[in-house]
């Protein structure tokens, strides 16, 4: 699984799973800190479609944490203020880039939890297109 | 007349501020940061959005500790980011990812996708609701439980996460040129400050970050008449966009490799002005031009009004104020427009007893001027 796909779901899925992998790690490796979880900002850049020229959209208010385990560096970063899920993140990142064997063993508790997702996102979807407008065109006299 | 330079004020100062926390709290109730930021989302996607800093938490801090006052809470969010570190630049993100949850064009009605309400005050009565006063916490989660149960689990067939733009719509269709990517790196008026004539993403970034009703009733003259614009909402979505940025050891920016790190909420506009233009032997044709709104939060006015600038700048018509950049531009933001104004409530005793001496010293010589006139006769 990549970086992208495997953060989004630790980001949006349960914070136990996030808590329970890195918990793995923590208990039977030696995790140095790097950066002990900090406010920052991050800027996003915009693609607009008039004339899709980039431009900056605002900053976003960041945790970040870097953690370092068989001197391989992991990075755990996401919106808010939440310094804990951010240490976690950094932890089971440097697992992965660290190679270690549990990191083969997490694929399906990753599946499940995005299939948690997507069922949340298919029950928000649902009651969104409730709201979808049915054009009914008036009879002329 | 000399001028004395004084100090003091001290303990005024100090018992002044103990004041304001008294006004705050003078009725033995404390806001909850929590309640603020669950339940005064206009006001929190407002203040996010002319602060520039998509945070609702420190939003709601901000919101609490300025009692309300959007310009106060927008100061105070302005401030506490300049203390904060610019950690990374986000990967370009694209409204076409966008999770939508409102989405409505004002010019067509069959819209590929639909035309999707979501959340919309558009037609309520407007009637003030007197049950809130005795609205319950318990009520609400028995009104949740049962929206949930009303809603259940359906298969749908429209994606929101895939809805097509209507641009793009009218692009395929012939009726608007194609446009390909442009990816020369913006500029940043954080960092630079603004030089005219300007960028283009210097005026976005600034008209984005704007005060609410300084580009609302720009954009208003606009189409009263001063700039000759007829919009209309091409179309208008509100959604979720999700934020990832580069893993910085991959010099190859490999999506794929890349951290994700949260959705952001949004209002996007695409503005359709009609706009005559003349062809050979005085043929006289009507094509389309875009007028390119966004805002952090759910701001719609705010993003309409942003398409509407963005486009009279753009055509930069400088028979109209609207179309003057420097005119727009520089007296839209929040921080600079309220900090000037709210500035001459500070002291000027220097510079007022200055001018009062200059008027005193006129007076004067208009005095002794008449006295020598009055002796002469």
């Amino acid at each position: 699984m990549n970086r992208r796909k495997r953060t989004g779901i630790l980001i949006n899925g349960s914070t136990e799973l996030a808590e329970q992998l890195a918990k793995e790690i923590v208990d039977k490796y030696e995790v140095i800190m790097i950066e002990e979880p900090n406010p920052g900002l991050v800027m996003m850049k915009m693609r607009e479609t008039s004339k899709r020229s980039l431009f900056y959209l605002g900053e976003v208010f960041v945790t970040e944490c870097k953690v370092q385990i068989n001197r391989c560096l992991g990075i755990g970063i996401l919106k808010g203020n939440d310094p804990k899920l951010a240490h976690h993140l950094a932890v089971i990142d440097a697992a992965y880039n660290a190679g270690l064997i549990e990191t083969f063993k997490w694929e399906e508790a990753l599946l499940l939890q995005q299939q948690e997702i997507n069922r949340k996102k298919q029950s928000f979807s649902s009651a969104v297109l409730k709201t979808k407008v049915n054009f009914e065109t008036m009879d002329v006299q | 007349m000399g001028y004395v330079a004084v100090k003091g004020g001290t303990r005024a100062i100090e018992e002044s501020i103990k004041r304001l926390k008294f006004e705050r709290v003078k009725k033995g109730t404390v806001l909850d940061v929590h309640k603020i930021e669950t339940g005064m989302r206009g006001l929190i996607d407002q203040v996010m959005s002319e602060s520039s800093l998509f945070s609702e938490i420190l939003a709601a801090i901000a919101i609490k500790q300025a009692e309300g006052n959007p310009e106060e809470a927008v100061f105070l969010l302005r401030a506490y980011r300049s203390t904060l570190s610019r950690k990374h630049y986000s990967r370009t993100i694209s409204s076409e990812d966008m999770l939508t949850e409102r989405r409505i064009s004002a010019s067509f009605k069959d819209i590929p996708g639909g035309q999707i309400l979501g959340a919309t005050t558009d037609y309520t009565h407007r009637l003030l609701d007197f049950g809130l006063m005795m609205e319950s916490e318990e009520e609400a989660l028995q009104w949740l439980e049962g929206f949930e149960e009303e809603n259940g689990q359906q298969e749908n067939v429209t994606d929101l996460a895939k809805l097509p733009k209507v641009l793009d719509y009218l692009r395929k269709e012939g009726l608007m040129p194609e446009c390909s990517d442009d990816d020369r790196e913006p500029d940043d008026v954080t960092k630079k400050s603004l030089e005219f004539p300007s960028t283009r993403s210097q005026r976005l970034q600034i008209l984005t970050r704007g005060q609410t009703g300084a580009l609302t009733s720009l954009a208003y003259a606009v189409i009263r008449g001063y700039g000759a614009l007829h919009p209309t909402v091409g179309e208008l979505r509100v959604g979720s966009l999700p934020v990832c940025i580069d893993n910085p050891f991959n010099q190859y920016n490999d999506e794929d490799d890349s951290y994700y790190i949260g959705e952001i909420k949004a209002t996007e506009t695409e503005m359709l002005i009609p706009v005559t233009v003349e062809k050979e032997r005085g043929k006289k044709e009507i094509k389309f031009e875009i007028g390119y709104g966004i805002c952090l939060g759910q701001n719609e006015t705010k993003a309409i009004a942003m398409g509407i600038l963005d486009h009279a700048l753009q055509t930069g018509n400088k028979e109209y104020p609207t179309g003057d950049e420097e005119f727009v531009l520089y007296h839209i933001d929040s921080v600079e427009s309220t900090g000037f104004i709210s500035h001459l409530k500070m002291p000027h005793y220097v510079t007022f007893q200055s001018k009062l001496d200059s008027v005193r010293k006129t007076k004067k010589q208009e005095a002794e001027s008449k006295e020598e006139s009055s002796l002469c006769k």
